[in-house]
């Protein structure tokens, strides 16, 4: 993190409300031109993260930057940010057109480079043939469009997007996350993202900070915290995944040998003999081989056919595994059968603390 | 089979409507273009000289214009007054705006005839007002307050006042706070956000008080009788004078053109603050 090119940094932000701390001395810093989620459950802080960052809360303790300057003490009005919220809040009483340019009037653009900037928005989320509807006219995406044509043609220096993309159905969703990545990239916007969606997150970000009770669980790119979880909230937040507990029995130069009660595994990572550890490995990355083979035995309880994977439930002496199998290659597991588990050394990772 | 249901269910609420509005209604504009009796309800000859005579007399135009300045100048003054008090009351905490809703309707409780003679006896040339003026040193003379249209002004104000407040601290209240959040995002400052969102948006609250103010101005006796007296009289007392004077015709045609003012200005309010496109919530 490099502080001259963050569009946006948090400097140990604290906020509470009465006897409950919202945000507990979170620091990052956001680099130019790139998509920052804040993922987590409802309650760890996100939301309220995003409106100190927009003024909307005053923080307890700590400093708030955008552009490197001190924003902590300024109103909402005198930010340099635009803002796309859950539920749209387009105004009622006005245009499609006018909605789109009513951040132009407020900075007193003159009438006609605010005619063409509204127009050029427009054009970007393809609505010019909606302008002069009325935001109840529109369909659920439409509004969407618009809300984020209305933040970004003020051209703020970051934009904030407050699960934006909550209230549509799963394809549309899916869409508008192809087409906001698209747009961000083509305008350079810094953006941040408030989710609770981990696809969403990994889909959409170049970072994510995956926050719990107020504070930042991990930071790092989306393949980074979902390959290398930090701890098994993380891991399991962000999708499921085998956590194996053991004992260290010996190390190496860059990693360590550990007991469980199902057998001996190696593990990248850096541990005294005789810790406990818990590691953790992605259901796609365990692979299944026959009786005969090396690895963690393991009988099949369950098999669950999803389409283009197929779900293993697995029995182990270190308790039950989950397998998940491209169902391009051939099958002839049955329920029962006995298997070995193994996984490429480098995809088993051990978490930091105690388990949950 | 969903229509007629429709229908089945409302046959009563029609039919009472047709019975005692629209037929009587019908029956009135009957009665109106007809000439004065000394015996009958109206006499036997057709005329529009109800109507004529009353847009060639000075006298009723008088009293016309007299009655839509008065309604004007209450309005105005119940906006410039209610709105920060209504912008107030919505800014409470829930428990407390029910405390100051009630405490606003406080007026309204009191009968209007109680209340009319309560504005009589602060005002009358011996009343609370004069008196006190004249004990304090202030004052040779007794001023005349009561009779004059500021009397009636004032006595009609504090009683719609409520209406007002009530009518746009609900709206106000109502207000989805997003949309204020978003216009601040926005760049929009404390005062421009007021006047580019939340004053357009509080349009139903404003257009529900507004019309509620002024048809009731229209429309009161008690208080214009006791408090204006003979000399500042209104629309509204010249069609109980026709009552008394058994010119039933006459009085009749008054009550049209007050049913035609209140139409009037109900179209024109509607079609000026438009308050059907802002209802709803922010999504």
């Amino acid at each position: 993190m490099n502080a001259h090119t963050d569009d946006v940094r948090l400097v140990g932000v604290r906020k509470r409300f009465g006897s409950v701390v919202a945000v507990d001395d979170v620091s990052l810093g956001i680099a130019r031109g790139t998509i920052f989620s804040l993922l987590g459950p409802s309650g760890c802080g996100k939301t309220t993260t995003l409106r100190l960052i927009a003024g909307f809360e005053q923080p307890d303790a700590g400093d708030i930057f955008i552009r490197g300057v001190r924003v902590t003490p300024m109103p909402p009005y005198r930010r340099d940010f635009s803002m796309v919220f859950q539920s749209y809040a387009l105004f009622p009483h006005l245009t499609v057109a006018e909605n789109v340019a009513f951040g132009l009037r407020m900075r007193r653009v003159a009438r006609g480079e605010r005619a063409r900037s509204v127009g050029e928005a427009l054009a970007l989320v393809k609505l010019e043939a909606l302008a002069d509807r009325h935001p109840r006219q529109l369909s659920g995406g439409q509004q969407q469009r618009v809300a984020l044509a209305r933040a970004i043609v003020v051209k703020p220096a970051v934009l904030l997007l407050d699960e934006p993309l909550g209230a549509l159905d799963k394809q549309l969703r899916e869409e508008m996350q192809v087409e906001l990545r698209s747009l961000q990239q083509r305008l350079g916007i810094t953006a941040v993202f408030v989710t609770h969606d981990q696809e969403e997150a990994l889909t959409l970000s170049d970072c994510v900070a995956v926050m719990r009770n107020g504070v930042i669980e991990q930071i790092g790119a989306p393949r980074d915290i979902y390959d290398r979880p930090r701890n098994a909230f993380v891991a399991s937040f962000l999708g499921a995944s085998n956590f194996i507990d053991g004992i260290v029995v010996g190390r190496d130069a860059a990693s360590i040998i550990v007991e469980t009660p199902a057998a001996r595994v190696r593990v990248p990572g850096d541990r005294s003999a005789g810790e406990r550890v818990q590691i953790a490995v992605r259901p796609e990355r365990l692979r299944m081989e026959g009786s005969d083979a090396q690895g963690l035995p393991a009988r099949i309880r369950d098999i669950v056919y999803r389409g283009p994977v197929t779900h293993f439930h697995l029995d182990s002496a270190a308790g039950p595994l989950l397998s998940y199998r491209q169902n391009a290659r051939a099958s002839d597991f049955r329920i029962g059968d006995e298997v070995r588990c193994e996984w490429d050394s480098d995809s088993a990772v051990v978490l930091d603390g105690p388990g949950e | 089979m969903r229509s007629a249901w429709r229908w089945f269910l409302l046959a009563p609420p029609l039919a009472l409507l047709l019975v005692f509005f629209v037929v009587p209604v019908v029956y009135l504009f009957w009665v109106s273009l007809h000439a004065g009796s000394t015996s009958e309800l109206y006499g036997a000859s057709l005329t529009l000289r109800n109507y004529t005579a009353l847009v060639g007399d000075s006298f009723y135009l008088t009293i016309i214009g007299r009655t839509l300045a008065i309604a004007a100048v209450i309005l105005g003054l119940c906006l410039v007054i209610g709105y920060p008090v209504a912008y107030f009351v919505a800014m409470l905490p829930p428990r407390r705006r029910m405390l100051a809703t009630l405490v606003l309707l406080f007026p309204l409780m009191v009968s209007n005839v109680v209340r009319a003679y309560g504005w009589v006896a602060l005002l009358e040339r011996r009343g609370v007002v004069n008196t006190t003026l004249h004990d304090l040193g202030l004052l040779d003379a007794p001023l005349a307050l009561l009779y004059t249209p500021s009397a009636v002004v004032v006595a009609l104000m504090t009683i719609l006042l409520p209406y007002m407040v009530i009518s746009i601290a609900n709206t106000l209240a109502g207000l989805d706070r997003r949309y204020l959040e978003a216009a601040q995002a926005l760049g929009a400052s404390p005062v421009r956000t007021f006047l580019h969102v939340t004053l357009p948006l509080s349009a139903p609250g404003i257009a529900s008080g507004t019309l509620l103010v002024f048809l009731l101005t229209l429309s009161a006796y008690v208080t214009i009788t006791l408090v204006g007296g003979p000399r500042s009289k209104l629309l509204v007392s010249m069609i109980y004078d026709s009552v008394t004077a058994f010119q039933w015709p006459r009085a009749a045609a008054l009550a049209f053109v007050l049913l035609v003012l209140a139409l009037a200005f109900t179209a024109g309010m509607l079609a000026l603050l438009r308050p059907g496109r802002v209802q709803g919530s922010a999504r």
